[in-house]
């Protein structure tokens, strides 16, 4: 079972990957978008970490809302935004739950998921971050039975899978959708985003 | 590349001071927050507030067009991005009269996002109603097929000054947003770009235009063209934005247009008021009488040397809503 710790080891996990990661993203980012990529995620998941340490609620519903909000503040660009509708997704369905198991939390990964795709008006197949956090999503679920760290692990096969594949994907959002084919071969960095995700968060669960 | 400043990081919270060091009779800040700035101009009690917001580095837009007759509160980002759902749902909540607050931007992935979630929060916490309207008139970023795609440039401005003078009427919120929209139904832009402009925390420019060259349709952002040509002279750079203009929005022999031609940061004014007389002579020929002339600087891109050319179809409420006083500390109406 996961709780508030869980929660608070896994954001500060994913943050400390994207600060490893911020030039990486940036230049990703600068070959058909603005290169603020790198910025906006270690700042928003910095943010999100913190907010999390400096509260004891033990709702996680409530720690995601928190989480979404403060990384909204410190980072509202486009990839920032849809990262905290994802965060307030998963709120909603972890609305008064202080503990959750591998089915619940593919069920909120979910709920977050589907929180994007109506709001950004986006689906898989776009050369988004959607190309690796839906078949994670897909992954959590269908491995949820074995329990948290072997879903996890299937979720980061998977998201790893799904960024790699966004190299035969053209872009259709942002920026990016103005250099239709020359995206061609390039990975996506909102993607690539989704795959560090869970590698952040298989190390953090590997170690409680 | 030189640029005028004392640290990159500080350059929007230092911007900001200096709106309220000259204006701060006129404009003020929401609770001492930098990034959010709100009207100081008396308005009518009951008056529908409308709000905008966007990324810094296109002034006058955004915040220029807080005044009288015009905004009621604008909420900006850092260069190019989008500011924080929280702020424009604190702004909207400072901007509502009890009759709801028309939210007016840019068509951008992060201003609708957050601009959605700001909405969501108010109409549930506060109860406040809004309504959106976005702004889509660059003919460059999509073809007509896709309107919907379009990104918002300097036709914003037109629709801000209709807007405005329609809740200053004291039209509800469905009236405003309506007319806002019409506004923006009758207008189009098309611009051209000769050199790139640098976000001052990169430090450099992103992009790059060749010396000899000038690329067609590129955006405020720098967002790649529909072509790249070799240099033209202003006549012809004139006819070819005004022929994509009115290839997308026909205006019939007799019509009436207000036409903006607006410098993107670097061309200075002369060039553009060489380019409007020859937007001039076109419509003469095309026995459509031009009105109102807004030639100067209304939308930048920083230092993006280029200029956008906007047309708006007038007819008699848009003519009527245009004509109405509006002053704010970057525009005014008076002497147009």
């Amino acid at each position: 079972m996961a709780n508030a710790q869980s929660l608070r080891r896994g954001m500060k996990e994913i943050a400390r990957v994207m600060a490893e990661n911020r030039q990486y993203l940036i230049e990703l980012d600068q070959r058909n978008g603005d290169g603020d990529l790198g910025i906006s995620m270690s700042d928003g998941y910095a943010a999100a970490a913190l907010a999390l340490d400096s509260t004891e609620e033990k709702d996680l519903g409530k720690l995601m809302l928190a989480a979404g909000k403060a990384f909204n503040e410190a980072a509202p660009s486009s990839l920032g935004t849809i990262t905290s509708l994802g965060m307030m997704g998963m709120a909603k369905a972890l609305k008064g739950l202080e503990e959750m198991d591998a089915a619940q939390l593919a069920q909120a990964f979910t709920q977050g998921v589907e929180r994007i795709m109506e709001r950004a008006g986006s689906k898989p197949g776009e050369k988004t971050i959607l190309d690796a956090l839906d078949p994670a999503a897909a992954a959590l679920r269908n491995h949820a039975a074995e329990g948290l760290l072997p879903a996890l692990q299937a979720a980061q096969v998977a998201a790893a899978q799904g960024a790699e594949n966004t190299a035969n994907m053209r872009a259709v959002h942002g920026r990016a959708a103005y250099y239709g084919d020359q995206t061609l071969g390039l990975i996506d960095g909102g993607a690539e985003v989704g795959r560090l995700i869970f590698e952040a968060l298989v190390a953090a669960a590997s170690e409680g | 590349m030189k640029k005028v400043l004392n640290r990159p990081e500080n350059f929007v919270d230092e911007m900001m001071d200096g709106i309220i060091a000259a204006y701060g009779d006129r404009v003020q800040l929401l609770n001492g927050d930098k990034r959010v700035l709100l009207s100081k101009y008396p308005a009518p009690e009951g008056k529908v507030g409308i709000v905008t917001a966007g990324g810094s580095g296109h002034l006058p837009v955004f915040l220029g067009y807080v005044g009288d007759g015009l905004l009621d509160g604008c909420a900006v980002g850092n260069v190019f991005a989008s500011p924080s759902a929280q702020k424009m749902a604190d702004m909207i909540k400072a901007c509502d009269r009890g009759r709801g607050v028309l939210c007016l931007y840019g068509n951008y992935g992060g201003d609708n996002m957050n601009f959605d979630m700001a909405c969501e929060t108010v109409e549930m916490e506060d109860d406040i109603q809004t309504k959106t309207v976005r702004v889509k008139d660059d003919v460059a970023s999509a073809p007509p097929e896709n309107k919907d795609k379009r990104r918002g440039v300097a036709g914003m401005v037109y629709a801000f000054k209709v807007a405005g003078a329609a809740a200053k009427e004291g039209r509800d919120l469905a009236g405003v947003a309506a007319a806002a929209q019409k506004a923006l139904d009758h207008t189009r832009t098309m611009g051209v770009a000769m050199s790139p402009c640098i976000v001052p925390e990169v430090g450099k420019p992103t992009f790059s235009i060749g010396e000899n060259e000038i690329e067609i349709g590129m955006g405020i952002h720098g967002e790649p063209g529909i072509e790249v040509r070799e240099m033209m002279t202003a006549d012809a750079i004139a006819d070819l934005l005004l022929d994509k203009v009115f290839a997308d929005m026909p205006v019939e022999k007799g019509g009436k247009v207000s036409v903006m031609v607006n410098g993107l940061g670097a061309t200075p004014k002369e060039e553009l008021l060489i380019v409007y007389r020859r937007i001039a002579q076109v419509l003469s020929e095309k026995g459509i009488t031009p009105m109102m002339p807004h030639v100067g600087e209304f939308a930048t891109s920083m230092e993006m040397a280029g200029l956008s050319v906007t047309v708006m179809h007038l007819d008699e409420e848009l003519e009527a809503l245009m004509r109405a006083p509006a002053t704010s500390p970057f525009y005014t109406n008076e002497n147009i």
